[in-house]
């Protein structure tokens, strides 16, 4: 390629180009990663990265995890252009406003232009990252019963410049040193998010000069295109139909009393290769921190459709441009007004839209959806805080000490360590060791639970506990479990995976069951006790494989009895399978 | 006289260096079933070539130095021993959650990877050790007993012990051994603490799992090999390559087999070192082994090869981490062999598909029917269909044509030339992104690189991928196409020995880095008296592993000193750790404290002076002036043919060309300048 515009580039010219932006935004990605101070970010990888058209369309991301990248990004970049029409070339801004296409407040971000000498606006960068702490009112940064944003203390920044030619605005800075908890440790993320932001600019000024602005602008159109036809493409292998599917948080302080229900309604069209998720039956905005902002709201249902078709698709505006979404304004799912709280928005009733509506996708025929994923957020994910009696300083951070959730899909069981749907599975799990020098705790056990799994044809991943406990001082810990009463389902005859559950275990070794959305204390002696569920199941147990079903057996992940029961699949006392009974059973 | 041997997955390399230097190449078929079959071909080779016996031959070998697949494939093959996983209690699944993670979030059709030891051979010792290395839990006789009984009636072959915070009180694990040598004997074990003294309990556990089950059938290979070498008439000394970029003894690695992972590969960047030290003053080097399905890229910088902490077998995050550091090598799915097709929407992908070595391209004429890059370079005129490897295999041009333009110039609506340039191009782009990847998490700029093109494959595309890198300088080795053999004649006696002691810059303990610091020298020393006695010098590296305070990532700092005493050496010390942050993530913090992790001791032993020898020039075959070769900028022009062999040192020549060997080809279109240094490489200047 050279530096002159072209009329039409050929799908090499095209493959090459979609290779060096995508290898610009894993390069932002892999910066925020191996930088960021705390452990949302560094260890959860809780973070994203990605590349817009200077009209705030997304083209490349960075491979993150999904309830952070489909949509949101493009309506913040949006709001940038409104806030600030006279861009500069070295300007970025600090954003995290959920009622302006932020996710929720936790997750700040760096967004900034990229100009070029002459001043053009080509492109956008934006790097966003969950922090260990935001100013909230108490220590914690889902704040599941926040009445309004107001009680949730969260510090908002609606795209406030902090880069002015290139250089940091220190008032902003020094604000936030003195409303978030562990300072040292936000600075820290900050400089990785202003890192991560300065070097997508400066590669994609060098690309820029290297093959003509034109040609990348003629790039980007082509490249939508392209990716709208692979989306056609997909949908049109999906039978046609229309089908609801419903998903229930359970009740919190704030909710009704029955729960919280999130209604998808979703339609296929294949002839057309056009998808619709309808949200508009759904309940109003609540007073809870619980209620979905639009960034959110869209990207769960976006999930839920990708999550169900051929996975090669790229997720850009060309692939979204198929996916119709009916949104309903101040709903708790949909498009929440301020001040209403979003305080844990990315996580628990964002996971009840991408599960319903994949569920609806199940509905439409076999080798499509998947069944529920686990829900968020069990204690062995709270954040912990206290002072670490081995320094005398405070500590604040969210420990992923283990977690499963996977869900059975068409072709496979569970991935078993999915954290949460919205996740992906990209999380890391904590060492325990690295935990224990970290944090001054002691982690007893962690370890699978037999027969908790979502059986199916492809099987859910089973529960884990963990239980840990502070030493030689109290800890904090903050969660808000969901699953305690509304398990995750199957999807077509799968079934639901086992209850999640929470406990404090007494100096006295008694077990208390918690509330599933808490703020506790932790005595020295004392232990917290999380059972964080798996997944359901994907398609009949009774057609899955027997030798599926006799490894599960001999590791320990399904009882001989379950097998029977559920599975129907005999196992004899020397471990292999009774083919005849199991014909028996099976055909009963 | 030396002998370097590496099996690889198709060939297995051998080159002999005589008592004058002087380098002779031979390739033999690997033989998977009995590698040492194909060890023992090779030599056969280079005695006939010398008209000699081969134990005549082998009598005046005093060194041969092997690198081996064995045990990476007996991983990937599953063929390792049953083995035994021993873990604290309530920490059973430490092999099955192993660290999170995933790749493709989208991706439901990848399976979730099944844990290296099944939970059913998992045992929970009741015992604790907590953070401080005191005793939570005093180990149960009793239960551990059990355990060894059950051990036995489950016909275990091997046995890893890895226990919570080991790392700081081994008394655990020790006691373990003691009861598996009284209950299990001759049954081989490893302890963690011992293997990798390592913080995060996956990693160590992962080592030691790997490492147990590899060892009864490496002890059996690395026996078998020294036994049929002496059998052959050898009596030198027979050393293996490690993971890490060294060699060890046969017998030493035998304890220790995980190291021999990474065996051959890992040798790439020392000859890249040594043959970009001959003809640049760069002070970094890009090494590029392509091979027939994967493109293997490794670093120098500063002259000094980084490793990597997270090696995994198979890709990551559905592979098994080993657990130790090796060379930094990133491998993609990209060679000659890569398949070339278009998708649905009109996208043209090179790979990850690969013909591999049966059927291979369409023009080996052995049943390929999709184009591959190779089959893209011989439409181009880049290969000569009657010249491959030395003339020994005829290419079949006409099939590749056909096959290009089936699947790739149609689809696309392109001319066959411009289809196969473009094929070459895009296999060009993802060589290029895999260097990118790796330079960028070394913080490496290629504009102030060398890139050392190895493997038979390279010289196809080297210059373009030079060229988009803004590498100044691209240097084919004449050794190339053998590049890890070569490698080996090259590398140092070797051994890492590493500590796990955690200080901060705030509240340094200067006592207890010292006392972790002079133990490692201990050890380092012992084996530079021993396995190195023989060497003509010896010294001792040392690293920290460091990160700013709340990271969870370290990175390797060499340490500028052995001891920490003054305030001067701490400052200098956080100072080069704030340069390397720099270098690597364009940021640095020095207002932040800075944690102190890992230190690593690494002995080497220097066993043999002077730099690579010259490869014996072959008979060389008539070129004739001029072929024509397509360029996707210039279309079709003539280019020169050089022999590569009989090139003149120091005379410059520019493309367009073509520089043929027996072993490989080389492409350089009009902008490219070149010519041959007095070290025999190729030195180009795309």
């Amino acid at each position: 390629m050279n530096g002159k515009p072209q009329k039409q580039l050929d799908g090499a010219q095209l493959a090459i180009l979609a290779n060096r932006f995508e290898g610009i935004s894993s390069k932002m990605g892999n910066t925020l990663l191996r930088t960021g101070r705390s452990g949302v970010l560094n260890r959860a990888k809780d973070f994203s990265c990605c590349i817009l058209t200077a009209d705030c369309e997304l083209l490349a991301v960075a491979e993150s995890l999904p309830i952070h990248v489909l949509s949101g990004p493009d309506i913040m970049a949006r709001s940038m252009m409104e806030f600030h029409p006279e861009l500069k070339k070295g300007d970025a801004f600090l954003h995290n406003s959920p009622y302006h296409g932020c996710s929720h407040p936790a997750d700040h971000t760096i967004i900034m232009p990229v100009i070029d000498d002459a001043g053009t606006h080509h492109f956008t960068v934006l790097a966003k990252a969950h922090q260990a702490d935001i100013g909230n009112s108490i220590p914690t940064t889902y704040h599941g019963t926040a009445r309004d944003v107001y009680e949730e203390g969260a510090l908002i920044f609606p795209a406030v410049q902090v880069l002015k030619d290139y250089e940091t605005v220190d008032d902003i800075i020094r604000m936030c040193q003195l409303r978030i908890r562990v300072p040292e440790q936000w600075h820290g993320d900050f400089l990785a998010m202003l890192g991560s932001a300065l070097i997508g600019e400066r590669e994609l000024l060098a690309l820029g000069e290297e093959v003509g602005w034109d040609t990348l602008h003629t790039f980007t159109d082509q490249w939508f295109d392209y990716s709208e036809k692979r989306m056609s493409d997909a949908i049109a292998e999906v039978p046609k139909g229309t089908a609801s599917a419903q998903s229930t948080h359970d009740a919190i302080p704030g909710t009704p009393d029955e729960g919280i229900t999130v209604t998808s309604k979703v339609t296929v069209n294949p002839e057309a290769g056009r998808i619709e998720v309808d949200l508009m039956d759904n309940a109003d905005q609540m007073n809870c921190g619980l209620n979905v902002s639009e960034s959110c709201t869209r990207t769960a249902a976006y999930i839920g459709v990708f999550n169900s078709i051929d996975h090669t698709v790229p997720k850009n505006e060309g692939s979204l441009r198929r996916i119709e979404l009916k949104l309903k304004d101040a709903g708790v799912v949909g498009i929440p007004q301020h001040p209403i709280s979003c305080s844990a928005s990315t996580t628990n009733l964002a996971d009840r839209i991408v599960s319903a509506t994949q569920r609806a996708m199940a509905e439409m025929g076999d080798g499509f959806g998947m069944g529920e994923v686990g829900c968020f957020c069990a204690p062995s994910t709270a954040v912990v805080s206290g002072i670490d009696p081995r320094n005398e300083k405070p500590y604040v951070n969210q420990l992923f000490l283990g977690h499963t959730a996977g869900a059975g899909a068409p072709h496979q069981d569970a991935w078993l360590t999915m954290l949460h749907v919205g996740n992906g599975g990209m999380c890391f799990i904590d060492s325990v060791e690295l935990d224990e020098v970290y944090t001054p705790i002691h982690v007893h056990t962690r370890r699978l639970i037999p027969d908790s799994e979502g059986a199916g044809r492809h099987r859910g991943a089973p529960a884990i506990e963990v239980e840990y406990g502070p030493v030689d001082c109290r800890m904090e810990a903050g969660f808000v479990h969901d699953g305690n009463i509304h398990v995750p389902q199957g999807a077509r005859a799968g079934l639901p995976a086992a209850r999640s559950n929470q406990f404090k275990t007494t100096r006295n070794k008694e077990r208390e069951t918690l509330d599933q959305c808490s703020i506790v204390w932790i005595e020295d002696g004392e232990t917290l006790v999380s059972i964080a569920q798996g997944g359901g199941g994907y398609g009949d147990p009774r057609t899955r494989e027997p030798e599926q079903v006799l490894h599960d057996v001999r590791e320990g992940i399904v009882s001989r009895q379950r097998a029977e029961e559920i599975y129907g699949v005999a196992i004899s006392d020397d471990l292999s399978i009774d083919a005849a009974r199991t014909n028996e059973l099976r055909s009963a | 006289m030396r002998f370097a041997c590496d099996t690889g997955g198709t060939f297995t390399d051998l080159i002999v260096e005589d008592d004058q230097c002087a380098l002779t190449m031979y390739k033999a078929s690997t033989t998977p079933d009995d590698p040492v079959k194909g060890v023992l071909d090779a030599l056969s080779l280079a005695a006939e070539d010398r008209t000699i016996s081969l134990s005549e031959m082998l009598g005046q070998g005093e060194m041969l130095i092997h690198g081996t697949t064995h045990a990476i494939n007996a991983i990937i093959t599953g063929n390792t021993a049953r083995t035994a996983f021993l873990t604290t209690a309530g920490h059973p699944d430490i092999l099955v959650l192993r660290e999170g993670g995933r790749i493709e979030p989208f991706n439901f059709v990848a399976a979730y990877p099944e844990p290296y030891i099944p939970r059913a051979l998992t045992f929970e010792v009741p015992e604790r050790v907590n953070s401080a290395g005191d005793v939570h839990t005093p180990l149960d006789e009793a239960g551990a007993l059990e355990i060894m009984e059950r051990l036995k009636a489950a016909n275990i072959e091997a046995v890893a012990v890895c226990l919570l915070w080991s790392i700081y009180n081994p008394a655990h694990e020790l006691r373990i051994a003691d009861l598996l040598e009284e209950h299990l004997p001759g049954v081989p074990y490893t302890l963690s603490h011992r293997l990798n003294p390592a913080l995060r309990e996956y990693r160590r556990a992962s080592s030691t799992a790997i490492d147990a089950s590899l060892k009864p059938l490496m002890g059996r290979y690395l026996g078998g090999l020294t036994e049929r070498l002496t059998g052959a008439g050898f009596s030198g000394r027979t050393l293996v390559l490690t993971s890490q970029g060294g060699m060890l003894d046969a017998h030493d690695l035998a304890q220790k087999p995980i190291h021999a992972i990474n065996s051959g590969p890992s040798m790439a960047p020392i000859a890249g070192r040594t043959y970009a030290e001959l003809d640049s003053e760069a002070p970094n080097v890009i090494i590029a082994d392509t091979g027939g399905t994967t493109y293997d890229v490794s670093l120098v910088r500063d002259g000094r090869i980084p490793l990597t902490k997270e090696t995994w077998i198979g890709q990551p995050f559905r592979g098994h981490m080993t657990g130790f550091p090796s060379i930094d090598i990133k491998s993609v799915g990209a060679g000659g062999g890569s398949i070339a097709w278009v998708d649905a929407g009109g996208l043209l992908h090179v790979g990850p598909q690969s013909a591999g070595a049966v059927p291979g391209p369409v023009c080996y004429g052995a049943g390929g029917t999709e184009p591959t890059v190779t089959d893209a370079c011989v439409a181009l005129g880049y290969l000569d269909p009657s010249y491959f490897l030395g003339g020994s295999m005829k290419l079949d041009e006409a099939a590749s044509v056909a096959a290009i333009k089936e699947y790739v110039a149609d689809p696309l609506g392109l001319p066959v030339a411009d289809a196969a340039a473009a094929i070459v191009s895009v296999a060009t782009e993802n060589m290029v992104q895999a260097i990118s990847d790796i330079t960028v998490d070394q913080g490496i700029d290629p504009a102030e690189s060398v890139l050392i093109g190895g493997g038979g494959a390279a010289g196809l595309n080297s210059v373009f991928i030079a060229r988009r890198l803004g590498c100044p300088t691209l240097i084919i080795p004449e050794t190339g196409a053998g590049l890890s053999a070569s490698g080996a004649l090259m590398s140092d006696l070797t051994n890492e020995y590493r500590a796990t002691f955690f200080t901060t810059s705030d509240e340094f303990d200067r006592d207890g880095v010292n006392g972790v610091l002079e133990a490692l020298r201990a050890e380092c020393q012992e084996f530079i008296d021993g396995p190195g006695a023989a060497a003509m010098s010896s010294k001792i590296e040392y690293a920290v592993e460091a990160r700013y305070a709340s990271q969870v990532w370290e990175i390797e700092v060499p340490l500028p000193m052995d001891r920490v005493e003054s305030e001067d050496q701490l400052d200098t010390l956080a100072g080069a750790f704030h340069a390397m942050h720099e270098r690597i993530f364009a940021i640095r913090d020095p207002g932040s404290v800075i944690e102190y992790v890992g230190w690593t001791a690494t002995a080497r032993c220097h066993l043999r002076d002077g730099g690579p020898g010259r490869l014996s020039a072959g008979e060389g075959h008539d070129v004739s002036g001029t072929r024509k070769v397509y360029f996707a900028n210039a279309g079709e022009v003539d280019a020169a043919v050089y022999d590569f062999e009989k090139m003149m040192t120091g005379e410059e020549h520019f493309g367009p060309a073509i520089i043929e060997s027996p072993f490989t080809t080389v492409v350089a279109d009009a902008a490219t300048r070149f010519k041959r240094s007095a070290s025999g490489s190729l030195v180009m200047r795309p």
